[in-house]
């Protein structure tokens, strides 16, 4: 009894110490290991998937630039073709109940089927504790984690900060690019960028 | 020629560098022939705070003008339409994108009549106040240096006298750490500013260029582009 109380104060701390500080998640540096649930109930953590590349990838369904990318299913092929190359492609919803892009899980489920978005899963996060260890900041906001789970992307999907729709032929797509540099062993040529979109939704500090 | 923009409260749009998120306004003019036309000269932004970020942009309303020549040879008394494509993006706790046409006929006239006719002086006041809240060039006899440690840089501004605030307003994304509170030291001849380095800077910079203001919404903003000097590490 002793013991698991021990344990359950262990866990409160451990909440308290990640939910005021963005922790610092910086590229070329191990990413930061997470457990998270998603639509249907399934447990992730970042360390199931050593081996493979992940995808994280903030989004709000509200959000005018969110939109831009499903609405013309820019989003929805690149999750395609990215998870039949083998990649983990996680979409994170960390907008806090009541507030914009907020979704339960049968909400999304539902949102994805009628999206026909093909994500390998999408995390729900509506503490926001995935969104801040990670610092994400924009929806859509692009993270890439490499087979040694080393953080090689983090910043915009592509070059348009844009809600506009034609701005996505054209555009340079900078996770394409990180993901196509990183898997032919080359570094990163655009490793960081100025994710461009809404502010996350999180709960009020 | 400005465009002046009237936001709900509680909303604001975006400056140059939006900062963590958000998207500065775009005007795309419509101009006479051999009308020009320059870039927006945006006025000094404030600090927009929402949980974990910070933005740069306008509350209530802003006037983004920007210089314009009219062509030679125009006769008085002729009529000349300028329009403006307008789009902007407005948020609060969401973002909604936004466009419109505007445009303005006003007749050609040699005299400079504080633009009597077609717009009132209440225009011309409007043009007058946004042109003040244009960040100006920093005076000859002051003096900025910066210097980067490891975590932070440092601004010193020297006026020749103690500043009790300072704010500054980096032009390039991703420099220094938007949602960081600067930290402004005021000494005798001025003030020094701690700015935190972004998380995603991975190379030194060159210079920190960007927006300074002095004193707290008092309307003294200085455009600054500074080298920046990295300190020597020190000796463990």
């Amino acid at each position: 009894m002793r013991k698991n109380l021990i344990m359950g104060l262990a866990v409160i701390v451990s909440a308290a110490m990640i939910a005021p500080f963005a922790w610092a998640v910086r590229v070329n540096q191990p990413a930061p290991d997470f457990t998270a649930t998603d639509s249907n109930g399934q447990t992730h953590h970042l360390s199931d998937y050593q081996g493979k590349f992940v995808v994280l990838e903030w989004t709000n369904r509200g959000c005018p630039y969110t939109r831009k990318h499903y609405e013309s299913g820019n989003m929805q092929r690149l999750q395609q073709e990215w998870t039949a190359k083998g990649v983990i492609w996680l979409t994170v919803l960390s907008s806090a109940p009541g507030k914009q892009g907020y979704m339960t899980a049968s909400q999304e489920n539902a949102y994805l089927k009628q999206e026909n978005a093909h994500p390998t899963a999408a995390l729900l996060d509506p503490t926001g504790a995935l969104g801040h260890l990670y610092g994400a900041k924009t929806s859509p906001q692009m993270f890439v984690i490499n087979p040694q789970g080393i953080l090689v992307y983090d910043g915009a999907i592509d070059d348009r900060p844009t809600t506009d729709t034609a701005d996505i032929q054209g555009a340079k797509n900078y996770l394409n690019l990180a993901l196509e540099e990183a898997m032919a062993g080359k570094p990163v040529s655009d490793p960081v960028t100025r994710p461009y979109g809404c502010s996350v939704k999180y709960a009020n500090e | 020629m400005g465009v002046w923009f009237r936001v709900e409260k509680g909303w604001h749009i975006y400056w140059k560098n939006p900062g963590d998120s958000g998207e500065p306004a775009k005007i795309q003019w419509e101009l006479p022939p051999r009308f020009h036309v320059g870039s927006i000269e945006w006025p000094a932004p404030e600090r927009l705070a929402a949980p974990s970020i910070v933005d740069y942009g306008y509350e209530n309303e802003a006037v983004l003008i920007a210089p314009m020549r009219v062509a030679a040879g125009l006769k008085n008394g002729e009529k000349e339409t300028i329009a403006a494509n307008v789009n902007w993006l407005v948020c609060r706790e969401i973002c909604i994108p936004g466009k419109a046409q505007v445009s303005l006929t006003l007749p050609v006239s040699s005299v400079v009549r504080g633009w009597k006719g077609s717009a009132s002086s209440a225009d011309v006041a409007m043009l007058i106040g946004a042109r003040a809240k244009v960040p100006k060039p920093l005076p000859a006899t002051w003096k900025v240096s910066a210097t980067a440690e490891k975590n932070d840089f440092v601004l010193t501004i020297e006026t020749r006298k103690p500043e009790r605030a300072a704010t500054f307003f980096p032009l390039e994304p991703e420099q220094i750490k938007n949602d960081a509170t600067q930290l402004a030291t005021p000494f005798s001849r001025g003030v020094r500013l701690r700015l935190q380095k972004s998380d995603g800077l991975l190379k030194p910079i060159a210079q920190l260029r960007g927006v300074l203001e002095l004193g707290a919404g008092t309307g003294r903003a200085y455009q600054i582009a500074v080298p920046v000097r990295a300190v020597a590490a020190e000796n463990r």
